[in-house]
């Protein structure tokens, strides 16, 4: 929006430029209140439900602890609960049952291999985003020249026949794109 | 004959069938071409015959309670209700196929029917060969590791009753929503067969513009919307069955289908700039050749138990089968391009980023990160497992990371792209059409915070959701304004109706996941708990008995008002004990009822209640989706103008790269 | 330019058919539905502390028990491998417990207290059983299905964990096992 407030810069304070400020100043400032402000206090319970659902059932195939309703599941749930109780971290306690079952914490770990889950969705971003940034950049560069090379063989030949003979009619644009 | 008989002579038909296509398809190919087209049709609507019948014999098999057909004997019941009868069909693998196969025969049917004024066209040959190709596979995975009609002999039970069957699994047939699922999913995965089809036509006969675009259109966005709404009911499905108070799990087998739906979506939109641009050729092929090839590794994992999920499908041999022609699928695909590198060349160009088709551009390229992440995700702890032995597990809160950024720009481009012009954007052009969206926007932050909302993700969602939705219905106003009720139809408009059901799905997902709230009581019978506003009071046990099952329904009164019965069923068979949730759906937000755990004596209940606004604009986005593609089909005034400037430059016209479809 | 292109759209493909083959090996040779229930926790270390009240109403604990091999076994009275290996370890029982080499002790996989005595009564055993508050152990040793033995040695760590039932013999050989390596 840079360009249109400079824009209106030029042609005087518009009414739309008083509307987008508007748009920023009531929408920012809703925004940050609403995102720092107190919600609503979070119970023990809401920490026992986000504990289980980031820890997977060792016996379910798929299913959270915190969606399946096995033995093993409940018996977790319930120690989840314990801990919660105790005061412990949610580090400590996911940490506490990985050690018990092993591979079933869902959150990859972020270093040696398993980082790899993390970084490499944010290379292939970057990758991606800067190939089209570079694609723009050339497109902008050339944008006086898009005949293909044969185009300009075809422009080059006829050229050099144009300084001999008389160009046929209708033959002007070779490149016709 | 016997039902087994007949059907297995029916199988038979259509794999000779299927085969005889893709014989003839070869020659045609290699330009032996006499009365291919009639042929063709003939073969098409013997397997077509061959599926339907297959279909109708299996079914006729399980309404009949026919046992000795193996299918039926280990899937069907004589208690099963006739509904959840007809829909045991897809409830294990060879019926799946089986459907899955009359499906496809449905679709080239269709293909046959409709570019029958084609017929001499020489794209159609490599066309129905890649049909007929596909065709043969399934049937003759129905011929080797999957046969549906395997004869059985039922002998009486020990104690003298005559054989029964299990029926099908407990959890498929308790809801009605199972009878619609599986079909519709299949619509939507089988339709992309059409355009894979004509993009393989495309790379062999060298006429890679846009012709096989403009020709296929109708039937990718067709087969998105079918894909779309089976994913949505899916969602719905297990919310309504599994009782965990969730719809997505982020499961590898809720992965693989959600994996098409995004190359599919990427696809839908950068067809467009390949429209008005000759470019993105190979972009847009390799799109199609991804869904495509997709739904297929979609097949193998979910039935090969490759990797482990909650939809616990039996492993089957299977798996081999789908994985090689996943392999051939790609090897020819990256044969084709490799081959036709010379014509793929693009020649088109953008003038400015900030245009219609930069923002498409933008649009793939987030659709292509969201896609690597899903299936990174997913097969990231076999990855682990490869090289170094170790067990590792990526579940939601990964995948819920990683997908909420990719969702913040899709939503900020569903804001913005509809309002660019093509080709280039002013600065003033944009301000003026988004000044009201944006209000719109930061009128959903302003409400959602005075409505208590808070926390940064689900406003941001919310201020995005009320400017996408308002550019939206910007569009929707001008073109009904300028045009009525036909101002709703064709494919920008019925494309906008589409955003505002993605709006839905996107605040109902933030919402619902921002603030649910679980918690589980242990109840004695009068005991009333709260949570979030809404009481619960556990009034008593209740046995219940039916045809299939009997239930133990422990009664909850909420809020003092109606109660509601979440249950423990007991089905006779098999002895498989299910947990049947209760749900109370209003418009603000839904309560999941779930047992837990229920004493023997019925006298004390664990409760599992699961509280979560605005769940049900889920499933009505879903809906505005669906009716958002039906009406995009419909062909709008604007198409034949916008056609003709689709003709692409510098390839030579053929009767295919004409528009069709008119 | 028309030489030129093939090759380049063969550089473009060539990793993806790569990358392709890579994954479709990775899901041809993955075993299906393998698992690492088998995980021992701990195995070599301290086991976790087991403490409860057992049917008798005395106060059980691990830690009392050193200088004795303890098999720690985890059952419910439902589960038909349970009710099957149940006599290997009466008979393992009652070969080494009267000397004090080792012992068992049964902690209840989610069951009722009442249904545990009237197992224990049904198929004898005679020696302590957790049957109430069970869970936090059965996390803490990393059950999740049931029969599921650990076997404790005399020092207290951790030796290895059995799954889906055992014998007499088996617990011997691997007893045995374990003292020949300490020994070397």
């Amino acid at each position: 929006m840079k360009h249109s407030v400079l824009a209106a810069f030029r042609h005087g304070i518009t009414p739309r430029l008083l509307s987008w400020l508007g748009v920023f100043l009531v929408g920012v400032s809703a925004f940050l209140y609403g995102a720092l402000a107190e919600g609503a206090p979070r119970t023990d319970a809401d920490r026992v439900y986000a504990l289980a659902q980031n820890f997977g059932c060792p016996v379910c195939d798929g299913q959270s602890v915190a969606e399946s309703d096995s033995v093993v599941a409940r018996n977790i749930r319930a120690q989840i609960a314990r801990r919660v109780d105790q005061g412990r971290s949610n580090d400590a306690i996911i940490a506490e049952l990985e050690t018990a079952f092993p591979g079933n914490d869902y959150t990859p770990g972020a270093t040696g291999l398993s980082s790899l889950v993390w970084i490499l969705p944010v290379v292939a971003s970057v990758a991606g985003l800067s190939g089209l940034f570079f694609v723009f950049l050339r497109w902008q560069r050339e944008t006086q020249s898009i005949a293909t090379p044969v185009d300009e063989k075809l422009v080059t030949e006829w050229l050099s026949d144009a300084t001999t003979t008389t160009a046929p009619t209708g033959a002007t644009e070779p490149g016709d794109v | 004959m016997s039902n087994a008989t007949l059907g297995t002579l029916l199988v038979t038909l259509g794999a000779v069938s299927a085969l005889c296509g893709v014989v003839l398809g070869v020659f045609a190919l290699f330009g032996w071409r006499v009365n291919f087209w009639r042929a063709c049709t003939l073969l098409v609507g013997a397997m077509m015959a061959a599926a339907l019948g297959a279909v109708l014999v299996m079914e006729r098999a399980l309404i009949t309670r026919d046992f000795t057909v193996a299918f039926v004997a280990q899937n069907g019941s004589s208690r099963t209700p006739p509904l959840f009868n007809v829909a045991t069909l897809w409830s294990a693998l060879e019926g799946s196929i089986l459907l899955w196969t009359l499906v496809l025969c449905g679709y080239v049917l269709a293909v046959v029917v409709k570019f029958n004024s084609r017929r001499h066209d020489p794209m159609m040959a490599p066309v129905m060969l890649t049909l007929f190709v596909v065709c043969a596979f399934f049937f003759l995975v129905m011929v080797g590791p999957a046969q549906p009609f395997i004869a059985f002999d039922p002998l009486p039970l020990p104690n003298g009753q005559p054989f029964d069957g299990p029926g099908p699994n407990p959890l498929l047939q308790n809801h009605i929503l199972m009878a619609f699922h599986p079909p519709i999913l299949y619509l939507g995965y089988v339709g992309f067969t059409v355009p894979f089809a004509f993009a393989m036509a495309a790379l062999v006969t060298g006429r890679v513009g846009e012709g096989w675009l403009l020709a296929t259109r109708r039937w990718t966005v067709m087969a998105w919307g079918f894909l779309t709404s089976g994913v949505i009911l899916g969602a719905w499905w297990s919310y309504e069955t599994l009782g965990w108070g969730g719809y997505w799990g982020w499961d590898p087998v809720e992965n693989v289908s959600l994996l098409p739906w995004l190359t599919g979506t990427a696809f839908i939109h950068s067809v467009m700039v390949q429209e008005r641009r000759p470019m993105l050729r190979v972009w847009n092929l390799s799109l199609v050749i991804a869904t495509f090839s997709l739904t297929i590794l979609g097949t193998f994992i979910t039935r090969s138990g490759a990797l482990e999920s909650v939809h616990a499908f039996v492993e089957s041999g299977i798996g081999p089968w789908f994985l090689a022609f996943f392999a051939l699928i790609v090897a020819v695909s990256l044969a084709l391009i490799v081959w036709r590198g010379d014509v793929l060349r693009s020649p088109g160009r953008i003038d400015s980023p900030l245009s219609r088709e930069g923002a498409f551009l933008l649009n793939n390229v987030v659709f292509a990160v969201f896609a690597f992440v899903v299936l990174l995700g997913t097969i990231f702890p076999l990855i682990v497992e490869a090289v170094n032995g170790s067990r590792l597990s990526v579940g939601s809160p990964y995948f819920e990371r990683m997908t909420m950024p990719i969702g913040f720009v899709l939503l900020f481009l569903m804001a913005v792209a509809p309002v660019l012009p093509w080709r280039k954007a002013s600065s003033g052009v944009l301000s003026r059409r988004l000044i009201w969206p944006a209000w719109l926007g930061v009128a959903a932050i302003l409400l959602s915070v005075l409505l208590g909302a808070r926390g940064a993700a689900p406003l941001l969602a919310f201020g995005l959701g009320g400017f996408a939705g308002g550019a939206a219905l910007r569009q929707l106003v001008l073109s009904t304004r300028r045009a009525g009720l036909r101002g709703l139809i064709g494919r920008t408009n019925g494309g906008m109706i589409v955003h505002l059901g993605v709006v839905l799905v996107a605040v109902a997902l933030a919402a619902s996941n921002s603030y649910v709230r679980q918690e589980t009581f242990e109840l004695s019978t009068g005991d009333t708990a709260e949570l979030a506003g809404h009481t619960f009071t556990f009034v008593g046990t209740d046995l219940v008995e039916y045809e299939n099952r009997v239930e133990r329904q422990a009664g909850v009164r909420v809020d003092g008002g109606q109660v509601y019965a979440p249950a423990i069923a007991v089905y006779d068979f098999a002895g498989r004990l299910i947990g049947i949730p209760s749900v109370r759906s209003t418009l603000t937000d839904d309560v999941a009822l779930s047992i837990a755990n229920l004493s023997d004596d019925g006298q004390t209940v664990s409760l599992r209640v699961t509280v979560q606004p605005l769940v049900v604009w889920l499933w009505i986005g879903g809906l505005v989706m669906a009716v958002g593609t039906l009406l995009a089909i419909i062909p709008g005034s604007r198409r034949t103008s916008l056609m003709a400037g689709a003709v692409p430059h510098g390839v030579v016209q053929t009767p295919l790269e004409q528009p069709l479809n008119r | 330019m028309t030489t030129q292109a093939p090759n380049r759209a063969a550089w473009i493909v060539a990793p993806v058919a790569v990358v392709l083959c890579l994954l479709m090996l990775l899901l041809a040779t993955r075993a299906p539905g393998s698992t690492n229930l088998n995980a021992v926790v701990g195995k070599g270390k301290l086991a976790p502390s087991l403490a409860g009240q057992t049917l008798d109403g005395e106060v059980f604990d691990l830690d009392a028990h050193r200088g004795r091999f303890v098999v720690v076994n985890f059952f419910s009275t439902t589960c038909v491998p349970c009710i099957r290996e149940h006599p290997e370890l009466v008979s393992f029982h009652e070969r080494y417990a009267p000397s004090g080499f080792a012992e068992v002790v049964s902690v209840a996989f989610d069951d009722s207290a009442a249904n545990v005595a009237a197992f224990f009564t049904k198929y004898g055993g005679d020696w302590p059983v957790i049957a109430q508050d069970t869970g936090s152990i059965a996390v803490s040793y990393g059950v999740a299905l049931v029969p599921e033995s650990v076997l404790v040695a005399d020092n207290g760590e951790v030796i290895d964990k059995l799954v889906g039932g055992v014998t007499a013999s088996q617990l011997e050989s691997v007893i045995a096992t374990y003292l020949e390596s300490s020994q070397t």
